[in-house]
C-alpha cells in the first residue's frame, strides 16, 4: 500500500506535464453555412480527447480545447476538414512537448503523438538554455500544408518551461 | 447476396435531377455530402392549373462516399389526375438512382468556395402511371445527366445548372427526351451571419426552364407534343445546425405547351425538409 502511494505521488508531477496538444485553433475556408459548421463540429468532437468545439462562420476559425492526457493529432484535426470538402490553413497551437536539438536548432516532440516540429521564432528568440531535454509548453503558429501533410515548423511565439 | 440487393435499391430509388438538401428547392445545385454523411428529403410538390392539381411526395437518401462523390437513391409518390407536361427538374413517378460528383472545388477565402457537380443517375419507371398521354406510352428506363456549377459564400449564392435525360424505347413508345436548366441566386442579409447555434436563413430566386421533345406513340413521333416552359419564383431555406427547411413557390414565364394535350400549369411549389447526419469518425493516428 505504502508502494503504491509512493509510486502515485512521484507519478504526479509528470501527469501535469504530459506531450500533448493542449489547444489548436484552426483557420478553416469554404464553410458558408451553418450545416457547415455543425459538420466540423461533429467531426472534431469525434476526436478522442477533445473536450470543446468552436467554430464561427464568420472568421472561419474552429477553436478546439483538449483534454489533458490527449493523444490527438495535428493529422486528425486537418483529416476532419478535408472530409467535408473544407480547407484548412495556418493554426495556432498551444502544445506540451519535449524541447529537442540545440538552442540554435531546436525542435518540439510531442511524445503522447508523432508529431515533431522544427522550432524557429516569431519575433526575438527565446532563451532555450538550460530547456533542452526538459518538458515546455509552447504557443505558437503551424502555417498551411498541403491536404493529408503535417506541417514540419512550428513558429514559436512562447516557449516556457512546463508547469 | 447483400452487396446486390444494397445495389439493386441505390439503382431502384434516386434523382440527379431534384435538388434539396441546403441548397435551393428547384433548381440544380453544387452541395454534395460530406464524406460519411448520412442525407435524408423528403417533401410536398404542386403542380396546378387547367386540368385540376397534381401533389407529389419524394424522399431522397444521400450518402458521401468520399468528400466530393456523393451516392443518391429517390422514391416518389404522386397523387391527382392532373395531365401535365413531362418534367424531369420536377419530382415525378419516376425512381432514380445514381450518383453526384464535385469534380470542382476552390475553396478562395474565409466561407467562400467555387465549385462545379455532375450527376448521373438511371431512371425506372415506378408502380404508378403516369395521367394523360404520358400514360398511354409503354414505360421504360431511362439516363439523366446534370452539371452545375456556381459559388457559395457567406453573403450570396449564385448556381447555373443543366440537365438532359434520355429514355429508352419500350414497344415503338418512348417518352421525350427533356432538356432543363436552372439559374438561382440566393442571398443572406448581413445581419442573419450569425452563430451556426442559431437558425441560418436565406432567401433564394430561382428561375428554371425546361424543353421536351415529341412523344414517340407505337413507333410513330408525334407532332406537336413537345413542351417549353419557363418558370420563377422565390424560396426560403431555414437551417439550424443539421435540419433544413425550405419551401418555394414558382410562376410560369413562358409556357409553350399543346393544351389541347397537356394542362396548362399555373403554378408550382415545393416544401422540403432535409436532416443532415453527420460522421463523427474520425482517424485513428
Amino acid at each position: 500500500m505504502k508502494k503504491i502511494v509512493l509510486l502515485t505521488l512521484l507519478m504526479l508531477p509528470a501527469l501535469g506535464a504530459l506531450a500533448e496538444y493542449r489547444k489548436v485553433s484552426l483557420t478553416v475556408f469554404g464553410m458558408d453555412c451553418a450545416p457547415c459548421a455543425h459538420a466540423i463540429h461533429v467531426s472534431m468532437k469525434g476526436i478522442r480527447g477533445v473536450d470543446k468545439v468552436d467554430v464561427d462562420l464568420n472568421t472561419g476559425l474552429v477553436v478546439i480545447q483538449l483534454t489533458q492526457g490527449n493523444k490527438a493529432t495535428m493529422q486528425q484535426f486537418n483529416a476532419a476538414v478535408e472530409k467535408n470538402g473544407f480547407t484548412h490553413k495556418d493554426a495556432k497551437v498551444v502544445a506540451v512537448g519535449k524541447l529537442g536539438g540545440t538552442p540554435a536548432a531546436p525542435y518540439l516532440e510531442i511524445s503522447g503523438t508523432a508529431d515533431h516540429y522544427a522550432l524557429s521564432p516569431s519575433g526575438q528568440p527565446a532563451d532555450l538554455t538550460g530547456l533542452s531535454g526538459k518538458t515546455v509548453t509552447v504557443s505558437g503558429a503551424l502555417p498551411q500544408v498541403a491536404k493529408g501533410k503535417v506541417p514540419e515548423r512550428l513558429t514559436y511565439d512562447s516557449i516556457v518551461e512546463a508547469q | 447476396m447483400k452487396g446486390l440487393l444494397l445495389f439493386t435499391c441505390f439503382v431502384a430509388l434516386t434523382s440527379a435531377a431534384w435538388a434539396a438538401d441546403h441548397g435551393p428547392v428547384f433548381g440544380y445545385a453544387t452541395p454534395v455530402n460530406s464524406q460519411y454523411e448520412w442525407s435524408f428529403d423528403t417533401g410536398i410538390f404542386g403542380r396546378a392549373g387547367s386540368h385540376c392539381a397534381q401533389f407529389s411526395t419524394g424522399s431522397q437518401l444521400g450518402y458521401g462516399l468520399t468528400p466530393h462523390l456523393t451516392l443518391n437513391a429517390f422514391l416518389p409518390g404522386t397523387f391527382g389526375s392532373a395531365s401535365f407536361p413531362e418534367t424531369r427538374i420536377y419530382p415525378s413517378g419516376e425512381w432514380t438512382a445514381g450518383a453526384s460528383w464535385r469534380f470542382l472545388h476552390s475553396v478562395t477565402s474565409v466561407g467562400r468556395r467555387t465549385e462545379a457537380t455532375g450527376s448521373l443517375a438511371m431512371v425506372l419507371p415506378g408502380p404508378q402511371k403516369e395521367a394523360g398521354v404520358l400514360g398511354q406510352l409503354a414505360r421504360a428506363p431511362g439516363l439523366a445527366g446534370t452539371l452545375a456549377t456556381g459559388f457559395a459564400s457567406r453573403g450570396s449564392y449564385l448556381w447555373l445548372g443543366g440537365g438532359y435525360t434520355r429514355f429508352a424505347q419500350s414497344g415503338g413508345d418512348q417518352r421525350p427526351d427533356t432538356l432543363s436548366w436552372s439559374t438561382v441566386y440566393g442571398y443572406r442579409p448581413a445581419r442573419l451571419r450569425r452563430g451556426y447555434d442559431q437558425w441560418d436563413y436565406r432567401g433564394l430566386i430561382e428561375f428554371t426552364g425546361e424543353h421536351t421533345g415529341n412523344v414517340r406513340l407505337r413507333n410513330t413521333v408525334q407532332a406537336g407534343t413537345g413542351t417549353t416552359t419557363l418558370w420563377l419564383g422565390p424560396s426560403v431555406l431555414a437551417i439550424f445546425k443539421n435540419i433544413a427547411i425550405e419551401g418555394g413557390v414558382q410562376g410560369p414565364i413562358y409556357r409553350g405547351v399543346p393544351q389541347s394535350i397537356d394542362g396548362r400549369e399555373a403554378v408550382r411549389f415545393a416544401i422540403n425538409f432535409s436532416y443532415l447526419k453527420y460522421s463523427a469518425h474520425a482517424n485513428a493516428h
